[in-house]
């Protein structure tokens, strides 16, 4: 165990470097992203702009100026961005998590709910009207893009009825849980189904394809012959195992919506979270801020890959022997 | 290639032994009715957009691809102007002219260069479902050749593999189409004798196919994983088989299913991811159009004129709604846990 | 089209909604410009909580070297320079007035002195007072910090040339005298500037503490003489603004005293969200340029509440002079016939929003001439002057940056090209990256739509700053002579009417006015439109009052 566990940690740090080395390279081979031309704006002598450069440290060779930042990031912790000189990456960073966590956690409680009741429901009820229903709404959910949904749903409920059925909506933004949950719940509502909205019907659909292979399984076959009944041999034996996939997607998904990968939800709905601070260095590309993000994205993703793989084995035993 | 071409030779005789699965899916296919209804439906949207210019020129009289700031059009009798200037209160702003409902003319309104909305939709459906599919099709051809090999292999093949999808995953899409969007606005890109113009459509469906493969891959991976303890597959190994004829022959039947209901949904998907890299400049480029940019074009009228963005938004729907309960028919028509499996 | 009908239905009650409260609605918020700071302080509009909004913070907090219009709108209310531009609303707000000195400085007769009298008593936020000697430290931070207008606004101060070059332990000892005794500050020039009282009164040239460190000093607040101090900021959350405690008004026409006991800018809000928040009272008014869709509402339900003024800027397309097909005389002008102004505008918001620019000063700025030479769109003179230009069928690429109005006047300008004989592309690229990537030579860009804003009202700050040789660097990412146009002839034209500015102003401005009407005929930029600002605030919010170089006054407002 602890010899994978080292090596799943290699594995990461090597993901974690290959990633930041790539952005670094692609960030300094496009034209116009100087911060030094950027910051000392419009018409700005060579002199101040050579000086302005030199105190980024990008008159420097490329390894030197990535191990600097690798340094700032990771040993002093004192990375700053191009941008908004003075502020420090790895402050923000901490400081958006909570909102991220609290949006993310939430939307995939219902996501996962509503998946695993649609999915099981048209799965069972195969050949009925609720099937096709109910894929129906999955597939909507699955073809809206969430920018446009969350701005639809901000129309209706902050414009065109803010004024009478959705007169208890508070304004956009962000409340912390410690400031009071009543207020957090109320402030995330939105911004849960919107996002959860999108996976439920993701969800659904594959659960839904696992299902009527697993009810077709030999083993499924067996427990209707020893005479089980039928609700027994659904949820004990053929959930469980059409589960193992969805186990797996939830763990890349949740890895990256907890890394920032909500990033156009968290904009629309004005959440302080890591998906809208990445945005924002990225449209200002602000490299020191884009790089911590993007590391941090990383580990997440990086880490949710290895609880799923360990997960795996604990949910299917055939997979124990195999690996 | 020649163990390919062998492998080609040999599976053709089950196949014809077994009295053609593939066939007889077919029929299945054919008698299934919403299936049916969800193809027609499908080969409407496609041929509504082969016809595209068609309706342009003949219909709608228009040009789709020129601006029209200044044009003019007659509604009701009378003759206004297709971009209207606000005169109430301040008079501020600029409202392009909102749905005729009349085909002969702005059917679903003007975008803000004064450009008919649908004939754009039906030109922009082309590229949509040309970008969607060919996305989706490459993307989940890549991942199931990676899942498989990955989770057949195990090992170091699985690990150095699956680090791959890590980097691909973890990667910032939008960073990139950014920077590539800058790159390559001066000389395109060069990949040997591959030249890929900044506009051409071929650099979406390339990013949008690479970045999703981890996402298809990785669920399969596993499939293939729980798979390895299963008894047909001992047994195809106790035969001397070939790892790439067991890939092929049983590995690939088996996780078929779940490629076949992703590649519905990852071209829902595609289309989707579409519109937010044509939003950064990778992809369709002015003034031709895609769902996707109709969608971003008309999220900035969203609160004046809705229908433009609703009705692309609609088209995406519909034709990922359509392609979905096709998929599901082929699906079940193919039932293959339960047929194909009996040829191992 | 039954299946229409709901739809049809649901788009008219939209519409009726919006012009609900149109007829009652004033027909203008200009009007209120002008009132305010005339009368004097009114006590009972005293306190609250000003609360702003806008999509992102706007970089650093220090005034030397924030080159922001958003950030240089909230310096107002935090730091004084020796000068200032009045603070009232309207034409009054272009004049100078004295501020931290007590009075216009005495000027030498060769015009390259400049000696002020510091007022007593004005103290930093921090609780000391402003000595002379603040104020020598102050202009060497200039050079120190390397502020982005070091090595050209301010490049004519005595020894600045050597700080410019070596920024750090820069003197000034010849540049800036100063007299403790008498209170005396005197800068002393290499040249004389006409336009150096003006750079005065600019944020880059603010008095801050003698101890404040010679380099971006970032999210830390520096201490300021204002009314207001920042309390913090964070340029991903808010910046607060507190009352400065040891604020005392010495010049309401300076420095009036702020009204708003607080001022919150908030960051993150798309402006979409923003507007929703004003309309619904949870927010005063929001920094962000108003999304087309919601101008229509606001002019119209929300007329009393918006408040439309010019903008001493224009949009422009700068056209490349050195490459094909933009390096013939005969392809500009062309494109100059080509465009349809009034056609840009409605791009903007139409014709209420912003005039169509037939000059390259706009009007209200010293030097406007009202000229002009290509009134009306004319395709066929375009077509004619294509041919004759022998570059009918080049490839032309438009370069525009990815936000919504440059996007549509890209599209139009795109679609022009081809009508007129070109092959033409769109390119659009990142807003942030596009200012830099259009005007470095290395990149190619033939053709570019983009803005230019008054650093200060002076025609020089538009003709010699976009078209001057000095102002293009090849191969520099800060080379704001995009057109890369370089006309030995009209340098010295420029030179001459600088010269002449500096004795006679009248006879200065008509020059700048023959320039302009010349380098429109040289065509190395095509004028598209002089904007309009619209500001939308709250319906607590009074006295409005918009200065033509700062923008809305912030401190002025009344929330109470």
């Amino acid at each position: 165990m602890i010899g994978y566990i080292g090596k799943r940690l290699g594995a990461a740090v090597f993901v974690l470097f290959a990633i930041s080395v790539l952005v670094f390279l692609i960030f300094f081979a496009t034209p116009g992203v100087d911060p030094a031309a950027r910051i000392a704006g419009k018409n700005a002598d060579p002199a101040t702009l050579a000086q302005v450069r030199a105190s980024f440290g990008l008159d420097d060779p490329l390894p030197v100026q990535y191990g600097m930042m690798m340094k700032h990031l990771f040993i002093t912790h004192d990375l700053t961005s191009f941008v908004n000189r003075g502020t420090l990456v790895m402050p923000q960073i901490i400081d958006a998590i909570p909102v991220t966590l609290s949006l993310v956690v939430g939307a995939a409680v219902i996501w996962m709910v509503l998946g695993i009741v649609m999915g099981t429901l048209a799965g069972w009820l195969k050949g009925t009207i609720v099937d096709p229903l109910v894929m129906l709404v999955g597939v909507f959910g699955v073809s809206l893009p969430v920018y446009w949904l969350g701005e639809v749903v901000n129309l209706l409920t902050q414009k065109q009825l803010h004024d009478s059925v959705f007169s208890w909506v508070p304004p956009l933004g962000y409340v912390p849980f410690s400031q009071s949950p009543g207020q957090w719940a109320l402030h995330l509502l939105f911004p849960w189904l919107t996002l959860a909205l999108l996976y439920a019907g993701i969800y659904a659909r594959l659960l839904r394809g696992e299902l009527i292979n697993a009810l077709n399984e030999d083993y499924v076959r067996t427990a209707r012959a020893k005479g089980l009944s039928e609700r027994r041999i659904l949820i004990k034996h053929a959930l469980r195992c059409s589960l193992i996939p969805i186990v797996s997607l939830f763990g890349l998904d949740f890895g990256a919506l907890v890394g920032g990968a909500a990033l156009l939800t968290e904009v629309v709905f004005g959440l302080p979270g890591v998906g809208k601070l990445t945005y924002q260095a990225l449209q200002n590309l602000d490299l020191p801020v884009i790089m911590g993000t993007v590391l941090y994205a990383a580990f997440f993703v990086v880490l949710a890959n290895a609880v799923v793989d360990v997960l795996y084995a604990r949910l299917d035993p055939r997979v124990r022997h195999a690996a | 290639m020649t163990a390919e071409l062998a492998v080609d030779g040999v599976r053709t005789t089950p196949a014809a032994a077994g009295a053609g699965p593939w066939r007889q899916a077919g029929a299945r296919l054919l008698r299934n009715r919403s299936a049916m209804i969800a193809a027609s439906g499908l080969a409407l949207i496609v041929l509504a957009c082969v016809l595209a210019p068609l309706y342009a020129s003949a219909v709608a009289g228009t040009d789709p691809f020129v601006s029209n700031v200044s044009g003019t059009t007659v509604v009701g009798g009378q003759q206004v102007q297709v971009l209207q200037q606000s005169t109430e209160g301040l008079g501020l702003g600029v409202t392009p002219i909102g749905p005729t409902w009349d085909p002969g003319h702005f059917f679903l309104g003007a975008d803000g260069q004064g450009r008919d909305v649908m004939a754009r939709l039906l030109y922009g459906g082309r590229n949509s479902l040309l970008i969607g599919g060919a996305a989706a099709l490459l993307c989940c051809f890549l991942a199931t050749i990676l899942g498989i090999i990955a989770g057949y292999f195990g090992g170091w093949v699985d690990s150095v593999l699956s680090r791959f999808f890590d980097v691909i995953w973890a990667f910032p899409v939008y960073l990139l189409a950014i920077c590539l969007s800058v790159v390559l606005l001066t000389s395109g890109l060069h990949l040997g004798p591959v030249h890929i113009d900044a506009g051409s459509l071929w650099l979406p469906v390339l990013i949008i196919a690479v970045i999703y493969v981890p996402y298809v891959a990785r669920p399969l991976r596993g499939q293939v994983m729980a798979l390895r303890g299963k008894e047909f597959l001992h047994a195809a190994v106790g035969l001397g088989a070939s790892d790439l004829r067991i890939m092929r022959r049983e590995v690939l039947p088996n996780v078929l299913p779940t490629v076949i209901v992703f590649l519905p949904l990852m071209t829902a998907l595609n289309m989707l991811t579409e519109s937010a890299l044509s939003f950064l400049s990778v992809g369709v480029q002015s003034p031709d159009a895609s769902w996707g940019t109709i969608i971003n074009d008309g999220l900035a009228l969203l609160y004046t004129r809705p229908m433009i963005t609703i009705s692309a938004g609609l088209f995406v729907a519909l034709t990922a709604v359509a392609l979905n309960v096709f998929g599901d028919g082929v699906r079940d028509a193919l039932d293959p846990n339960a047929r194909l499996r009996g040829a191992a | 089209m039954k299946r229409a009908l709901p739809l049809v239905a649901m788009l008219a009650l939209a519409t009726a909604c919006s012009s609900g409260t149109a007829a009652t609605a004033p027909q203008s918020g200009a009007p209120a410009a002008q009132s305010g700071a005339a009368a004097g302080f009114q006590e009972q509009h005293k306190g609250g909580t000003l609360k702003l909004l806008a999509k992102s913070g706007d970089g650093t907090l220090d005034p030397h070297i924030n080159y922001s219009n958003g950030n240089w709108q909230v310096f107002q209310a935090m730091y004084d320079g020796l000068l200032a531009f009045k603070k009232v609303g309207g034409e009054a707000s272009y004049e100078l007035t004295p501020d931290l000195a007590e009075a216009m400085p005495q000027v030498a007769p060769d015009g390259k002195s400049y000696t002020f009298t510091l007022r007593k008593g004005v103290k930093f936020s921090n609780g000391d007072e402003v000595t002379v000697d603040d104020v020598k430290a102050s202009f060497e931070r200039i050079y120190k910090a390397s502020g982005p207008t070091s090595g050209t606004f301010f490049a004519g101060i005595v020894g600045a040339a050597a700080c410019v070059k070596k920024p750090e332990g820069c003197t000034l000892d010849k540049g800036v005298v100063v007299d403790k005794a008498k209170n005396t500050v005197t800068i002393n020039l290499e040249a004389p500037d006409s336009e150096f009282p003006l750079k005065l009164a600019l944020p880059h040239s603010v008095i801050l503490p003698k101890a404040t460190p010679g380099k971006d000093q970032g999210t830390k607040p520096i201490p300021g003489t204002g009314p207001y101090a920042a309390a913090s900021y964070d340029p991903n959350k808010e910046l607060k603004l507190v009352r400065n405690s040891h604020f005392t008004e010495w010049s309401r026409e300076a420095q009036p005293q702020g009204y708003p006991d607080e001022i919150v800018y908030s960051y993150g809000l798309t402006v979409e969200a923003a507007v929703t928040a004003i309309q619904n009272g949870q927010a005063d008014w929001s920094f962000d340029p108003l999304p087309a869709d919601r101008l229509t509402e606001i002019g119209s339900k929300y007329a009393s509440q918006a408040h439309v003024n010019p903008l001493s800027a224009f949009w422009y397309m700068p056209l490349n002079t050195r490459i094909a097909p933009f390096d013939k005389p005969e392809a500009r002008q062309a494109l100059q016939w080509a465009i349809d102004r009034a056609a840009v505008v409605k791009m903007y918001g139409g014709a209420n929003l912003a005039a169509p620019a037939c000059t390259l000063l706009p009007a209200g700025i010293p030097g406007h001439a009202d000229f002009c030479d290509y009134p009306k769109q004319d395709l066929e003179k375009a077509k004619q002057l294509v041919q004759q230009s022998g570059t009918a069928g080049q490839e032309v690429a438009v370069v525009v940056a990815d936000e919504d109005v440059s996007k549509q006047i890209g599209e139009y300008v795109r679609s022009v090209l081809e009508q007129i004989g070109y092959k033409a592309k769109l390119k659009v690229i990142s807003t942030n990256i596009h200012f830099t990537y259009v005007q470095n030579s290395k990149n190619q860009v033939q053709l570019s739509v983009t803005q230019w804003y008054a650093d200060y009202p002076a025609a020089s700050d538009f003709l010699h700053v976009l078209l001057s040789c000095a102002s293009f660097r090849e191969g520099s990412d800060a080379s704001i002579n995009m057109a890369a146009f370089c006309d030995k002839d009209m340098d010295a034209k420029m030179a001459e009417a600088m010269k002449l500015d500096q004795t006679d102003k009248n006879a200065a401005n008509t020059k700048w006015g023959e320039i302009d009407r010349e380098l429109m005929r040289k065509s190395p930029i095509v004028p598209l439109f002089q904007p309009k600002q619209v500001d939308f605030v709250s319906s607590r919010v009074g006295n409005y009052g918009f200065h033509k170089q700062f923008f809305m006054l912030l401190d002025q407002l009344w929330v109470k």
